[in-house]
Order: structure tokens, then C-alpha cells, then sequence
């Protein structure tokens, strides 16, 4: 027992303090300070997040933390989302649920992030938690409305149901009409995911007026026009909404319907959906307009001047995904209205056409940059760029956390100059010194990593393509940022000595993912004998690694630190250097 | 305390004033309305008629102190008052909480024990903003903290295997031993590293690993088996979450959108990235980066490795004759159909059965 100080606390006000201590980082900080706050602190520790579901087994989390009331768990890497992991590669929540299902009979909080769920695991947990509240599926797949209805029937104190972009299976199940009619505790309900066979609409009716807790609501594409307004007068209390299918033609009386049921909701704060929205039928929102601060219009193909209206209504926006249509002029817009604008996103609305279809350059974001001082997080496509652009931009805003830059065409030089990016990205790291997330993209050489391994000292995930010339170029990331969390690369000439060099490096990481570059099947293996705390998957579809030439480089690599050793569910696609690894069961 | 309740109790204890005693001895009276806000006082003087007079003093709990008496009566004498605003005792509250953090550990305690939970609760916040954003190093300075987990407990905290104390003797005694043998090995290779220049291919590496430096026979072997060996304690050895960390908190919880057009630069698949691979010079790459952590135990004399096993299996022999109901308790669990022995490291396989301990 540690010597108790006259000032100390008692284990049971210890307690108490860290109850008010719940962020993941300060709750790890203080399980470090001695061994009395690492026991007192795990038996309170209610809430867990895994990164990476493979990096720790449910058993070893049940032992340290007992009493988990909420878990959040991700599963395949973030790449999976440009279909560069193979259908069956893993991430399957079941084994999970298994365990928590007799360790935590209290749990009501799941929160998943591509991972394959099951309908058996939406059965086993509407069964086995009996106060479930919580569950969000954020890009899943494997589970079927049949799953959705067993979740509906069971948990009578559900408040939040979240598919965002998940893949569901349609099992002509109406699983919606299985939340009895004594169910009224909803309060998100996010099914934009769904196809139109799968929602009910009159079901969703009642289950929104009878749930009078509602404050967010993500309807499908299917939902037309007019039932929208049913549905907004049923629930004027919403604070988000995810608007529908605009139908082709403005008729005055679906619009002044719409209008109407609108203006009724005062809590109104975010908006997004708009498929297929045609331009007539964006008044009808004005009324909410100048409380918004979050709109998503990225799949709204309306073009720079219905934008340029619509965004001058926003004064309170903060947060903002739009496509390319806003144009430059639309960018400048924005830059002199929406003063609290924290985020924007722009997205190719053609990304396959080789020429530009909207006019939209990188005068738009350096116009962002300069007008909006609050702007922390940047995701932007575009298609031509220049240094002295970057460099303004880091001089704007050195308050950036998340900086993504997309130039469309790989390789593309500075417009103005011809050169590399290399000093643009340079000024962004130099200048940004709470980077936290980078996206390198247009051609790059090995200088733009040595100013990253320099500058970049608070970044934690990095995702790069098509750049640099050598080893030499990941070897400043692995051995200059000291936060480096995430590292994800595909086809750059990064091969096996920068990996070998580094190796203890990736010990300190959560993952790297690395495809289309020049690693060797040899340099896996020896990596993964160095460092046994390391899983070192190699993922190729072509057969067997050790069949081709020797100087073969390897299709893709995904390495992640594990303290549960291999697992055991690897599809006969991913290579380890266990050979004689039989324990490949069937998921 | 309202009128009601107070026209209830006998009027011998309808004084103006309670008398407390602090653990040093010292006596003294407070106002009634003042003391009662307290529930341990309260309870005092409503169950068991203690506190009005000077004979009677109620005992206070051993943690307030006269010190911390004062502070606990000012917060009581201004939030006893029944017509201030939120606004003032909010206010009040803000000034009253500035102290040093050894006073603000006294008056928690003290609060604690008086159980008067709004103070409980106010200096508990004041306390979690002090650990809030500080490195366990700060903390442990604050607080006047002992820094006893172990090397390997503190750089990765997740890892910890086991709630065992005499399983974390065993582990630190490893470590301590592993230390050792570092610096020897240090100060006998000395001459070695300096002439070696690091120049290695893959392939050199490859062979180096697999002993083929010269080194004879049975040592290629050894090494290998303490490879295999070391890899399953490592596995055996390690416990709970590495990979819980920081969630990368987006603004308002506000995920990526998934547009079916961000896709970006990486669909363009076969657009030659044709990159020159010009020869990098292998001495750029420091010698230290090389394969550092993970190559110890390799380049350790494998007979000295063999005797330090050996302690520690001693070592884990005599931790275990104690210990006979604890392995029925193990052995009864039965998840696992591999056999329960203690290894090299005799925490293999407690890990797997220890169940969380009752409290």
C-alpha cells in the first residue's frame, strides 16, 4: 500500500474527482500516475474506445475495466472506404458482443465504425442488455432490417438508432412497425442509409408524434416532398433533419406546405440531405436559415448563384459540405457572410472528367481562409493549386487542426510555378502547429516529408499518394512526428528499409497502411519477427506472397500494434509470416 | 432545516449555538443555522441530541481540522441563506475554491466526512481541472504521488497485466534483470558498435537474424527458441488495451460525409507515378533507429539468459507453494483446454483466469 500523506484522499473521493475527468486521454493519464489511481480509476471507467478492434481482445478490456457502460470500437482501416480492403477481410463485432453480452449486463452504449455486424449480433444484443440506449453503425454491413427488428422489439429504452452509411440488407421485414406503440423514447434516428423498400412512412409517422424526445432525424431518399412536411410538423422540436427528395416540378402548394411546417421549427440547427433538390424549393428554408449552423449540401447539385443566395441566409453556419458547384465566387461568398465557418468540405462533383466542369480553384479556399478566422478544418478537391496559394492559406489560418487537400489528378505540379508542393505543405506544417490530420496530394518529392518530420510534431494522421521519390521520404515520417497515430500511403516508392529502420516507430502507432509500394514480402516477415507485438498483415488476392519472384513487392500492408497476438479470423488473402497458421476459422 | 422541522425538536435544544470539538481537542460554538447545513452535524444533533452544550460537544471526524472547520463554516454561513441568486453563490463559489491544492485535498476530505456534497462536489470539479490536461509526472508531483508502477506499467499504462502485487514483483524483477544485461552488454560492445558501420541490405539483415554471423550452431538454436519463447511471453505477457487512446474528437461529433464522389486522387489507379528510386545512402539512417528494442534479448549471452530464467523461475516456485486454493480457483474456470503451468513467465496464463477481483 502507498504511503498515505495527510492531504491525501480517500479511495471513494478519488472516485468522485475522476468522475468529472472523462475525456479518453486525461482517463489514461491519470491510470499512470500510481497504482492506487490505476485500480481506483479502472473500476470507474465507464466509457472505452478502441481504435482498432484487433489491437486488444473484449476479454482483456472486460479485465481491466469492469464496470463499461458505453464502448466505441472501429474495425477496418480508414482505406476500406476507397474499396482498397478486400470484401472479408474482418472486423467483425460478434466475438465482442459475446463477451460484453455476459460481462457487462449494464452496457448501453455501442458505437461502431466499419465493422461486419451481424443480424446474430443485433439479436444477442437487443437480448442481453437490458437498458440499451445507444447504438450507432457507422459504416457497417452484414446485418439486414431482420437485425434492425429484433433492436426495435427489445430495447424499450432506445434513444438513439444511428446507420449512418451503413450497407443494410433488405429482408421485407417492416421493422420499423416493431417498436411497440408504448415506445416513446427516441431521440436520434438517423436511417439515410436506407433503400425505399425498408421504411415504412406511415409506421414513421407514428413513431415520430408519439416520441416526443426527438431531436434528430435522418429520413431516407425515398420520403417525397410532401410527406417531408408531415413529418416536420409532427416533430417542430427537431434540432437536425435530413431533408429528402425534391420532386421535379415547384407546385405552390407542396412549396408553401414545406415553407409552413419550416418556419414551425424554431430548434432547427442542421440540415442536410437535399437529393436531388431542385433550386425552386430552397426558399422554403429560409425561415430556418439564420439559426443553422451546420448544412450539408453535398449532394445537392445546385449551381454557384441558387448557392450564393442560400449561403448569404447563414450567418451562424460553422460547418459546411457543399460540392464543387459554390464555384470560387460561391467560396467568396461564403467568406464574407458565415464569420463562424469552423469547417468546410468541397467535393468533386465530377471527379472523373478530366476537365473541370465548375469553376472552382484554389482561389476559393485561400478566399475561405483569409474571411473566416475560426476555420479549423479543411477538406477540398480541386484541380489545380499553386505553393504561393498554400503558403497564404498556412499565413491565414495557423489555427488549422485538419487540412486535407485532394488535387484530382496525381502528380500535378504547381500551376503557376511547375514545381512540387513540397514548400506549400511545408508552410502548412511550419504555420499549423496543432495539425493534428494531413492529406498530401499533386506532386510531391522527398522534401515535403523532411518538413513534416521537422514541423508536424502534434500530427496524428497522415494519408498520402502518389508522392515522394524514396525511403527516404517515410523514414522523416516515422522518425520526426512524434504523435504520428495513423499513417496511411498508396502508390509511393516507400520500400523496405524506411519500414525496417523504423520498426520500433510503429510499436508507438496505431496502424500503417501501406498499398501499391515497394515493400517485400521478406521485409514483412522479418518485421513481424523483430517485433512480435506487431500483426503484419500482407493482403493480396493473387495467391501466396512467397510463390512470386523474391524482389515481388507486396499488394498491400496493413500493420498495427496488437497486445492480443494474430488473430484468428484472417481470410486465406492475408499473409502472415506464420505459415503453418491452420487456425483460420470461418467467421 | 425549516421552521417546521425546528419547532419539532425539544425546546432544551432550541439553542442559538452548537458546540463542536475538532479531533486536536479544541471546542468551539457555531451559530446553529450555520453548523446544521452539514448533515453529519445535523444528524448529530437530531438523532442523538449531541452539541448543545460544551460537555456535549459533537466529535468531529479525525480529517477537519480547525483550519479546514473555518473554511467548511464560511462556504455554510453564505449558502445557508436562503435569498441569494444562483448568480451570487456561483460567484461565491468561483472565489471561495482559489486555494493551493494541498488545502483543496484537506477541504475535500473534510467536506467528504461532514458529507456536505455541494461542497464535495465543488472542490472535487476544482480538483479534476488541476489533473485535467497534466502528464502523470505533474500529477504525481502535485499530489505528492509515489511513482511505483512499473517501467513497463508507465510506458504503455494500458499494458498491465495483472492485479496480482506479487505478479508485478515478478514482472519488475524480469525487467530490473533485463536492464542489467543491457548496460553490460553495452559496455562490452562498445568497441564493436563503434566500428560497425551500418550498411546492411535486407538480406544481411535477414541473415544476422537467422545467425549466420559466424555465430555457432547451438547458438543459432538458442536464439531462435528464445525468439519462439519470447514471443509467446510477450503475448502471454501483455494484457489489456494498447490501442485505447485518444479519439480524434471532430467538431459537434460530425462524422465524413460519405459523398459518392469523394473519392479524389486515389481512383486513379495505373497513372504512372514513375518514380526515380535514386540510391540512398545507408548512412543516413542512424545506428540507433536500427532495430533496437525488439534485437536486445538476441544479442544477450544466451547461457546468462538461461540463469536469469532460471531465477526467475525460482523465483515464480516460491510465489506458488502459497498459493494452492488460488489454483483451484484457476483450474476450476476451465476455459481454455490448454493445461495451466507456470512458463518462464508465471503470469502466462494467471492472465487468462485471474477473474476481476472482488472489492
Amino acid at each position: 500500500m502507498p504511503k498515505r500523506l495527510a492531504s491525501s484522499l480517500s479511495d471513494e473521493v478519488l472516485e468522485h474527482v475522476f468522475s468529472f475527468i472523462q475525456s479518453e486521454k486525461d482517463r489514461n493519464v491519470v491510470s499512470a500516475v500510481c497504482k492506487s489511481w490505476y485500480e481506483i480509476e479502472r473500476w470507474c471507467r465507464r466509457k472505452i474506445f478502441v481504435g482498432n478492434c484487433y489491437a486488444v481482445s473484449p476479454e482483456m478490456v472486460i479485465r481491466r475495466f469492469p464496470q463499461v457502460r458505453s464502448i466505441e470500437l472501429k474495425g477496418k482501416p480508414h482505406f476500406a472506404d476507397f474499396n482498397l480492403v478486400p470484401d472479408g477481410w474482418g472486423g467483425y463485432v460478434l466475438p465482442w458482443i459475446t463477451e460484453m453480452a455476459g460481462a457487462y449486463p449494464w452496457l448501453d452504449e455501442i458505437r461502431l465504425k466499419r465493422m461486419v455486424v451481424t443480424d446474430e449480433s443485433l439479436e444477442l444484443i437487443a437480448k442481453s442488455f437490458k437498458d440499451f440506449k445507444v447504438l450507432v453503425l457507422a459504416s457497417c454491413e452484414g446485418f439486414s432490417t431482420d437485425g434492425l427488428a429484433a433492436i426495435a422489439a427489445s430495447c424499450k429504452n432506445l434513444r438513439e438508432l444511428d446507420l449512418r452509411e451503413s450497407e443494410v440488407d433488405d429482408s421485407s421485414v417492416h421493422w420499423l412497425s416493431h417498436f411497440p406503440e408504448t415506445y416513446t423514447s427516441m431521440v436520434s434516428l438517423n436511417i439515410s442509409c436506407l433503400g425505399s423498400g425498408e421504411v415504412s412512412f406511415s409506421a414513421l409517422e407514428r413513431l415520430v408524434s408519439r416520441c416526443p424526445n426527438l431531436r434528430s432525424l435522418k429520413l431516407n431518399r425515398a420520403v417525397p416532398l410532401d410527406k417531408t412536411a408531415n413529418i416536420l410538423r409532427l416533430a417542430p422540436q427537431l434540432v437536425e433533419f435530413s431533408a429528402c427528395t425534391y420532386s421535379a416540378e415547384l407546385r405552390s402548394d407542396v412549396f408553401s406546405n414545406l415553407a409552413g411546417a419550416f418556419s414551425n421549427c424554431k430548434e432547427l440547427r442542421s440540415l442536410s440531405g437535399f437529393w436531388d433538390v431542385v433550386p425552386d424549393y430552397l426558399p422554403a428554408i429560409y425561415s430556418v436559415c439564420s439559426r443553422l449552423t451546420s448544412l450539408n449540401l453535398s449532394y445537392a447539385t445546385i449551381l454557384s448563384p441558387d448557392l450564393i443566395k442560400l449561403v448569404s441566409h447563414c450567418p451562424s453556419l460553422q460547418r459546411l459540405l457543399v460540392l464543387d458547384y459554390i464555384e470560387d465566387s460561391g467560396l467568396e461568398a461564403l467568406a464574407s457572410n458565415c464569420k463562424d465557418l469552423q469547417e468546410l468540405r468541397v467535393f468533386p462533383s465530377d471527379p472523373f472528367d478530366a476537365e473541370p466542369n465548375a469553376s472552382l480553384t484554389e482561389q476559393g479556399l485561400v478566399a475561405v481562409s483569409l474571411g473566416c478566422p475560426k476555420l479549423q478544418s479543411v477538406l477540398y478537391f480541386c484541380r489545380r493549386m499553386s505553393n504561393a496559394a498554400l503558403v497564404t492559406i498556412a499565413q491565414n489560418r495557423p489555427n488549422l487542426n485538419r487540412f486535407r487537400l485532394c488535387i484530382i489528378e496525381p502528380n500535378t505540379a504547381d500551376y503557376l510555378t511547375g514545381e512540387p508542393f513540397d514548400v506549400g505543405f511545408g508552410a502548412i506544417v511550419e504555420h499549423c502547429k496543432d495539425l493534428i490530420r494531413l492529406s498530401l496530394s499533386g506532386l510531391l518529392t522527398d522534401c515535403v516529408f523532411e518538413y513534416i518530420g521537422k514541423y508536424a510534431k502534434k500530427l496524428e494522421m497522415l494519408s498520402v499518394a502518389f508522392a515522394g521519390d524514396s525511403d527516404l521520404g517515410l523514414h522523416h515520417v516515422l522518425s520526426g512526428c512524434e504523435s504520428l497515430r495513423k499513417l496511411e500511403i498508396r502508390d509511393c516508392p516507400f520500400g523496405d528499409k524506411a519500414l525496417l529502420t523504423n520498426a520500433a516507430k510503429l510499436e508507438t502507432m496505431q496502424s500503417l497502411w501501406m498499398s501499391s509500394c515497394s515493400v517485400s514480402f521478406e521485409a514483412c516477415k522479418l518485421l513481424s519477427q523483430k517485433m512480435p507485438r506487431l500483426n503484419v498483415e500482407v493482403i493480396d488476392e493473387r495467391g501466396p506472397p512467397d510463390s512470386r519472384p523474391e524482389n515481388c513487392t507486396v499488394d498491400k500492408l496493413y500493420i498495427y500494434r496488437s497486445v492480443a497476438g494474430p488473430r484468428f479470423d484472417m481470410p486465406p488473402f492475408v499473409w502472415t509470416k506464420d505459415e503453418d497458421l491452420a487456425l483460420r476459422l470461418s467467421p | 432545516m425549516s421552521e417546521v422541522d425546528m419547532a419539532v425538536i425539544k425546546p432544551e435544544m432550541m439553542k442559538s449555538y452548537i458546540w463542536l470539538q475538532t479531533a486536536d481537542g479544541s471546542i468551539q460554538q457555531v451559530e446553529q443555522e450555520v453548523a446544521m447545513f452539514c448533515p453529519m452535524i445535523c444528524h448529530e444533533v437530531i438523532q442523538k441530541g449531541m452539541g448543545s452544550s460544551k460537555n456535549y460537544a459533537i466529535s468531529l471526524p479525525q480529517r477537519v481540522n480547525p483550519a479546514m472547520l473555518s473554511l467548511i463554516l464560511d462556504y455554510c454561513r453564505f449558502h445557508q441563506v436562503p435569498g441569494r441568486s444562483n448568480k451570487e453563490r456561483k460567484s461565491f463559489d468561483e472565489k471561495f475554491i482559489r486555494m493551493d491544492t494541498k488545502r483543496l485535498c484537506e477541504l475535500t476530505s473534510a467536506a467528504d466526512s461532514l458529507q456536505l456534497k455541494p461542497l464535495v462536489d465543488l472542490t472535487s470539479r476544482a480538483l479534476a481541472r488541476i489533473i485535467e490536461g497534466k502528464s502523470p509526472e505533474e500529477i504525481r508531483e502535485i499530489f505528492h504521488l509515489p511513482d511505483d508502477l512499473t517501467e513497463e506499467e508507465k510506458l504503455e499504462p494500458l499494458k498491465n497485466t495483472t492485479d496480482d502485487p506479487r505478479i508485478r514483483l515478478l514482472n519488475r524483477l524480469y525487467a530490473k534483470k533485463r536492464k542489467e544485461l543491457k548496460e553490460r552488454q553495452k559496455l562490452k560492445n562498445i568497441e564493436v558498435e563503434e566500428e560497425r558501420v551500418d550498411d546492411r541490405s535486407v538480406d544481411d539483415l535477414l541473415s544476422f537474424i537467422n545467425g549466420d554471423n559466424g555465430d555457432s550452431k547451438g547458438i543459432k538454436n538458442s536464439k531462435s527458441k528464445k525468439k519462439n519463447r519470447r514471443r509467446k511471453d510477450q503475448q502471454k505477457n501483455t494484457s489489456a488495451n494498447e490501442a485505447i487512446k485518444n479519439h480524434n474528437k471532430e467538431p459537434n461529433g460530425l462524422n465524413q460525409v460519405c459523398c459518392s464522389a469523394e473519392v479524389g486522387q486515389t481512383v486513379r489507379a495505373g497513372v504512372g507515378a514513375t518514380s526515380n528510386l535514386h540510391d540512398v545512402e545507408d548512412d543516413i539512417f542512424d545506428n540507433k533507429n536500427e532495430l533496437d528494442d525488439g534485437d536486445i534479448d538476441d544479442e544477450i549471452d544466451p547461457a546468462l539468459k538461461e540463469k536469469i530464467d532460471r531465477e526467475v523461475e525460482d523465483f515464480a516456485r516460491r510465489l506458488n507453494s502459497d498459493w494452492p486454493e488460488r489454483m483451484q480457483e484457476i483450474l476450476s474456470f476451465g476455459h481454455e483446454r490448454k493445461p495451466v503451468h507456470f512458463s518462464l513467465n508465471g503470469n502466462g496464463s494467471l492472465r487468462r483466469y485471474a477473474n476481476s477481483e472482488q472489492r
